[in-house]
């Protein structure tokens, strides 16, 4: 965490003649360097102060009292932050310092302290994308010793994804909604999904506020269409602008997507999607050892935690590797159809062209490329 | 203390001029709409180095040329478990409806359109049959079986050429794999049937009791 090179803040600034302290030059990462050197060896002073660097930066200049009490952060935040960050270097301090505990706790120890001061993923380099994945496959084989696969494959050049939805063949037999939740790990126990299926009584349009979205009986039901919703990833999407953080944003690729770990979990993205796209984890997402999808993508279908956003990404791990989002292949009856909107002699485009589509509040100028269409 | 507000105070009005100078929204209303983003980007089309032909899988395909379209569709014959008809058909119809042989074909219910547009003869040539026929007599081959029903179903047929209609097989990129009609429609008994919604959202109940 000491690269120079770094976007964001990381706890070397202003700070050169402390460098030698921040890693071993051993080049582990394991924090078990084994040389004898003490100047290799990361003091508990030294730690806690750096955790205490990381979390109130250039204000540590200050005394004990100004640092809580004179700076421009109401006090709560003030006292969370202190309190966070010294429990987390004594954490660190502990278990990379600690004689007894194995090299396997102290490197998890070390990934959980790099985890917790990276950037944003938005702001990596290709190389800081890999470390960050290979970190968090390394923590999920020493934390469940299954090994998963996670990529952090970018948008390819000439890429614009599409979505197109017939609604004249959709018949409501949720396969979709099946699928993308296997496929997505999401929580099985708060069945949070990202797919809606509506379903509307012929000759009343879209009426959303009379339409049903979790009907059980047999479909398709007489003098009923059905229509689904899910996020329409807005090539001008509001979600995007009012995150405070940054913490979610556009592709090159046309997908709109999460980082789940720079985050806040503060919904302003859920409020101002006019589409009902976003979803939030009230509860730890559980999904059960046997049912996960080891096929991840860090924008994508990894495991969330509690208090972020996520969202469909129009399967990311899936379709930047040419396959077809989860509920296009699940679909029994070819209604969803998806495709780069850039090639021309894409059957996304032939549709586009060639029948009369529309697309949920097109007024608003979010430009969804999400497409309705029929027989 | 003062001193130090001052310079504050110069910095963020530096900065607020830098941020009114580089804003961050440069390319905003670039383009009208997505639909002119679209047309733009894509008239100079290089293609991709993304490829689905992997994710086909094991499923045999032919490649087909309809109009303009030229796309793969799954090979039919081998996947007929009891094609060549001929080695059971080895003597004529009226033959082999005597009791002597035995009954086949017990689970072919024709539900398709009604008697008076549809029996077996419009799309099985009881002469020969290895081949479907066409309305006018014209021999199609198993493998190429959309042939007969675009002869009813035209606007269908439109709409799966250029990809509107039917499922893809394999991925969004090329090559296009599409399934063929008889891929999804059984042709004795062309539509879907109702069935249970595949999931139910006992939680949502509960959110909105």
């Amino acid at each position: 965490m000491s690269d120079s090179n770094n976007k964001w803040f990381s706890l070397n600034i202003g700070r050169k003649d402390r460098e030698a302290s921040k890693s071993c030059s051993c080049g582990k990462t394991s924090g078990g360097c084994g040389g004898s050197s003490n100047a290799h060896h990361i003091t508990e002073d030294e730690f806690t102060e750096a955790a205490i660097h990381a979390s109130i930066g250039e204000e540590r200049t200050k005394d004990g009292f100004e640092q809580v009490f004179d700076v421009k952060m109401d006090r709560r935040s003030a006292f969370k932050k202190l309190t966070a960050s010294l429990l987390i270097g004594a954490g660190a301090v502990s278990t990379s310092c600690s004689v007894i505990s194995g090299d396997e706790s102290k490197e998890k120890a070390q990934i959980d302290w790099e985890e917790q001061f990276k950037g944003n993923y938005k702001l990596m380099t290709d190389d800081e994308k890999k470390a960050t994945v290979d970190r968090l496959v390394r923590s999920y084989q020493l934390r469940t010793g299954k090994t998963i696969s996670m990529s952090s494959k970018n948008a390819e050049d000439n890429v614009l994804f599409g979505y197109a939805f017939n609604i004249s063949k959709c018949q409501g037999y949720m396969d979709c909604v099946n699928a993308c939740v296997e496929e997505n790990n999401q929580d099985r126990d708060s069945q949070m999904q990202y797919i809606r299926i509506h379903e509307m009584k012929d000759g009343k349009g879209f009426n959303f506020n009379e339409a049903d979205d979790n009907y059980y009986h047999e479909v398709p039901a007489e003098g009923h269409f059905y229509m689904g919703t899910q996020c329409f990833h807005c090539d001008n999407p509001p979600c995007t602008e009012v995150c405070p953080v940054q913490a979610t944003w556009r592709e090159d690729d046309g997908l709109v997507v999460v980082d789940y770990d720079w985050c806040v979990g503060c919904r302003y993205c859920m409020a101002a999607c006019p589409y009902d796209g976003r979803r939030f984890n009230w509860s730890k997402p559980e999904v059960p050892e046997a049912e996960i999808n080891k096929n991840q993508h860090y924008l994508g279908n990894r495991m969330r935690k509690k208090g972020v956003m996520e969202k469909c990404t129009f399967c990311v791990q899936r379709s930047r590797a040419g396959k077809n989002p989860a509920c296009v292949e699940a679909c029994p009856t070819g209604a969803r159809i998806f495709g780069n909107l850039l090639d021309p002699d894409s059957t996304i485009r032939w549709v586009l062209e060639n029948k009369k589509v529309f697309r949920l509040k097109e007024d608003l100028g979010t430009e969804p490329k999400f497409w309705y269409f029929m027989d | 203390m003062k001193n130090n507000v001052n310079i504050m105070s110069k910095i963020v009005c530096f900065s607020f001029c830098l941020l009114a100078c580089f804003s961050c929204k440069h390319h905003e209303n670039e383009y009208h709409s997505i639909t002119d983003k679209i047309e733009a980007e894509s008239k100079n089309y290089q293609g991709t180095s993304i490829s689905s032909e992997a994710h086909i899988g094991d499923i045999k395909t032919i490649e087909i040329t309809e109009g303009e379209h030229t796309f793969l569709i799954p090979e039919r014959k081998s996947q007929i478990t009891s094609y060549a008809c001929t080695e059971c058909h080895t003597k004529s119809l009226e033959q082999m409806q005597t009791k002597d042989f035995q009954q086949a074909h017990w689970d072919v219910k024709l539900d398709h359109a009604n008697s008076n547009t549809m029996n077996c003869l419009t799309c099985h040539n009881g002469s020969n049959m290895d081949h479907l026929t066409s309305l006018t007599d014209q021999s199609i081959d198993f493998n190429s079986s959309y042939n007969l029903c675009s002869q009813c179903h035209t606007t269908q047929f439109e709409d799966w050429k250029g990809g509107a209609h039917g499922k893809r097989i394999g991925g969004w990129a090329p090559p296009r794999a599409s399934m063929t009609c008889v891929n999804c429609h059984n042709p004795h008994k062309p539509h879907f049937e109702s069935r249970w919604p595949a999931r139910f959202n006992t939680q949502k109940v509960k959110e909105r009791e």
